[in-house]
């Protein structure tokens, strides 16, 4: 079982939408952690600032790393209780890595093959 | 036409008085909150208005807890105002984490929980709460709302059933009201409030209005939207009948007040009716309040008439020529005529030679009341439906490029979501600014309320896009920098010669200082003075006016205008 945890900094809404820009980088690690709570031996999950303080306020690893300035450092990545990333959001591959999943590229919707991979 | 007696009229436990700014909402509001209490009844009397003047007509101060008025037994006031309702949710979510958390991240969590969204959510919250409160509930028998102009009053009412069914529909994830799951108190609330605004026998909206098409046409499109969405009793009250003509000005006033009336939308003359007739006196203060909706009103003596010899519009048009400004903004109370002033304002600047972009930042779109075909004025306004829209789509399209359809549908969800409007409606604003087609753009805002909140979210957004790792619009970090800048932009505050127009002006003044937003010009407007009347009552209004307009001059270092009352002035104002 592997457990990967991603603490964000406070948002809105965990795609970001909702924010003065959109955030490619967002909406790609929204498609992946919706994409792991489908898998039986990886436990993924996001916490932010606004919406789970409680999480945040019982991690001290996390309380230790946003101590100086947690605008730079948010997000960090956790994978079974160890930092592994820290300022950005994780890559496609880095998620493979972490993870041992392997991610495929996205399907068009409204392409020829629609959602069935009949390409 | 009956006239308006909240003893003789049937009342229900909630009443929101609602309408286009200036129709007179909070007078009538408070004049029937006072009549019930002196009746012996127990009232609330609160006002969701952000730019609310019911500390004005009460003469104290107030907060969002009801306070009793020392000389109305039995009525107690509020006011709603969303900035502070949302320093006391931000409170309530940071304080328990003060010293838990490091100080950076505390930060982090105070700047997200400054943006709109929050100062919308946390307003809406706490009039859902005030609604659906048993105590507040048993406690009076009147609570009596005073609203916001029509096109935020309309999103307040609105509110409960959108988030209600965003709640139905979704249920994971996290968003402005905190993590979907575990909403089940909120969703409750929100049910209560819905059935509560849509029982006739609980709630009655009262539809203030002037006797005049702009007011009227909007009174009829908040019981028409209102209905639609379950409030259905509804009652009208018609603020200002000029009675007994006697001279040219006050028969054209007559004239035009009974042609409006006469064309009032069908829908409208299905609803009860009653009418305030038009008082000679500012209803400012408990004995006027008290003495407005009396059926015996005071004798007039006949006055000797003032010389007008103030500057008018002109004078600020050619200061704006002459410093080349590139932006102007009209901004004001509401009714007090933003929307005529500002073309006014572009039909001069095109007089001088000079292309114009005319748009409208307040969703009751009264601009929508003119057509030009005057190539060098184009128009525009922010359809709130449209533009929401628009950022719906484009961040699909953006998503479509990466992700697959499951994932897109996640994303749309949390466009569904009611926040997305706030972002959508402020990333229009900031393209509105940035327009580089005319050589000078003109917007009238909404009443000052919304208009000030609009300001404080760009604001909220600079700081935002300072840290944000995203794809930040040109437009959007251009816009605080210029609105700032006075050799680009200018606001001309516009009042009435009236109490409550100037003090509400005078805290926009302040406002703006405060946000470093580039201010000179007042322009005084509807001045009944210049009309030169001898009817009494009209004459005894136009007395009254020199106090406001001396005050003015005296704010605005000189940098002032009056001009004058305009009969009809949908027709003559807003012709080119």
């Amino acid at each position: 079982m592997k457990k990967i945890e991603l603490f964000e900094p406070a948002m809105c809404c965990s795609t970001g939408v909702c924010g003065p820009s959109v955030n490619q980088d967002l909406l790609t690690i929204t498609s992946a952690f919706e994409a792991m709570q489908g898998v039986t031996n990886v436990e993924a999950n996001r916490y932010n600032l606004s919406n789970n303080p409680d999480v945040f306020s019982g991690r001290p690893e996390i309380l230790s790393a946003i101590k100086d300035d947690a605008d730079s450092v948010l997000p960090i990545t956790v994978v079974d209780d160890e930092i592994v990333k820290t300022g950005t959001y994780p890559t496609i591959d880095e998620l493979s890595e972490y993870t041992g999943l392997v991610f495929v590229p996205a399907e068009q919707k409204n392409s020829c093959c629609g959602g069935s991979g009949c390409c | 036409m009956q006239t308006y007696q909240p003893q003789s009229t049937k009342l229900t436990h909630y009443l929101f008085f609602t309408g286009k700014g200036g129709v007179g909402k909070t007078t009538t509001a408070s004049a029937t909150a006072i009549n019930l209490a002196d009746s012996g009844k127990r009232v609330m009397l609160a006002s969701t208005d952000p730019a609310s003047n019911l500390q004005d007509v009460f003469d104290t101060e107030l907060t969002n807890k009801p306070k009793d008025i020392a000389n109305v037994p039995g009525l107690f006031v509020a006011n709603f105002d969303p900035v502070t309702a949302a320093a006391e949710y931000r409170e309530s979510v940071i304080g328990p984490y003060r010293g838990i958390l490091p100080e950076t991240a505390i930060n982090n969590m105070a700047e997200q929980l400054s943006g709109s969204c929050t100062v919308e959510i946390a307003s809406f919250n706490e009039f859902a709460n005030f609604l659906t409160d048993s105590e507040v509930d048993q406690k009076f028998d009147y609570i009596i709302f005073d609203t916001a102009p029509t096109g935020h009053a309309l999103r307040m009412l609105q509110l409960p059933s959108a988030w209600n069914n965003y709640l139905d529909e979704n249920d994971r994830g996290a968003s402005c009201l905190g993590q979907l799951a575990g909403m089940d108190d909120k969703k409750a609330m929100y049910e209560k409030a819905v059935v509560t605004l849509n029982d006739p026998e609980l709630t009655t909206l009262m539809l203030v209005t002037r006797p005049q098409k702009a007011s009227l046409l909007e009174a009829d499109r908040a019981a028409q939207e209102l209905a639609a969405i379950g409030i259905k009793n509804q009652q009208l009250i018609i603020n200002g009948t000029l009675k007994d003509p006697t001279d040219l000005p006050s028969q054209t006033i007559f004239r035009q007040q009974q042609n409006d009336l006469a064309q009032m939308p069908a829908s409208l003359k299905e609803l009860a009716q009653f009418e305030v007739p038009l008082r000679p006196y500012n209803v400012t203060g408990l004995d006027k309040l008290r003495l407005v909706l009396q059926s015996e009103q005071p004798k007039l003596t006949p006055q000797p008439s003032i010389k007008n010899d103030y500057p008018n519009l002109d004078v600020i048009v050619n200061d704006l020529v002459k410093s080349n400004k590139k932006i102007i903004f009209t901004m004001g109370k509401g009714g007090v005529g933003k929307t005529t002033v500002a073309v006014q304002i572009a039909k001069k600047l095109v007089a001088q030679h000079k292309t114009v972009h005319l748009a409208t930042t307040d969703p009751a779109d009264h601009l929508n009341l003119f057509k030009t075909d005057d190539p060098d004025i184009t128009v525009s306004h922010i359809d709130e439906q449209q533009v929401l829209k628009d950022y719906q789509d484009e961040v699909l399209a953006s998503a479509q490029k990466t992700m697959k359809s499951d994932d897109v549908d996640y994303i749309a969800e949390d466009l569904r979501s009611p926040c997305t409007q706030e972002i959508a409606v402020f990333r229009a604003f900031a393209n509105i600014v940035a327009q580089d087609d005319s050589d000078v753009v003109v917007i009238d805002t909404a009443p000052t309320g919304h208009t000030l909140l609009l300001l404080d979210s760009t604001q909220s957004y600079a700081q935002e896009v300072q840290r944000t790792s995203g794809e930040v619009p040109q437009a959007i970090i251009d816009l605080l920098p210029r609105l700032q800048d006075p050799s680009q932009t200018e606001i001309v505050m516009v009042t009435l010669p009236e109490t409550t127009p100037v003090y509400e002006s005078m805290r926009l003044n302040d406002d703006l200082d405060r946000a470093q937003m580039a201010h000179t010009w007042w322009l005084v407007n509807q001045s009944m003075l210049a009309t030169n009347t001898t009817n009494p009552c009209l004459q005894a209004r136009a007395q009254n006016e020199v106090e406001w307009i001396e005050k003015v001059k005296e704010l605005s270092n000189n940098h002032f205008a009056v001009e004058q009352w305009q009969p009809d002035f949908e027709k003559v104002l807003l012709t080119i």
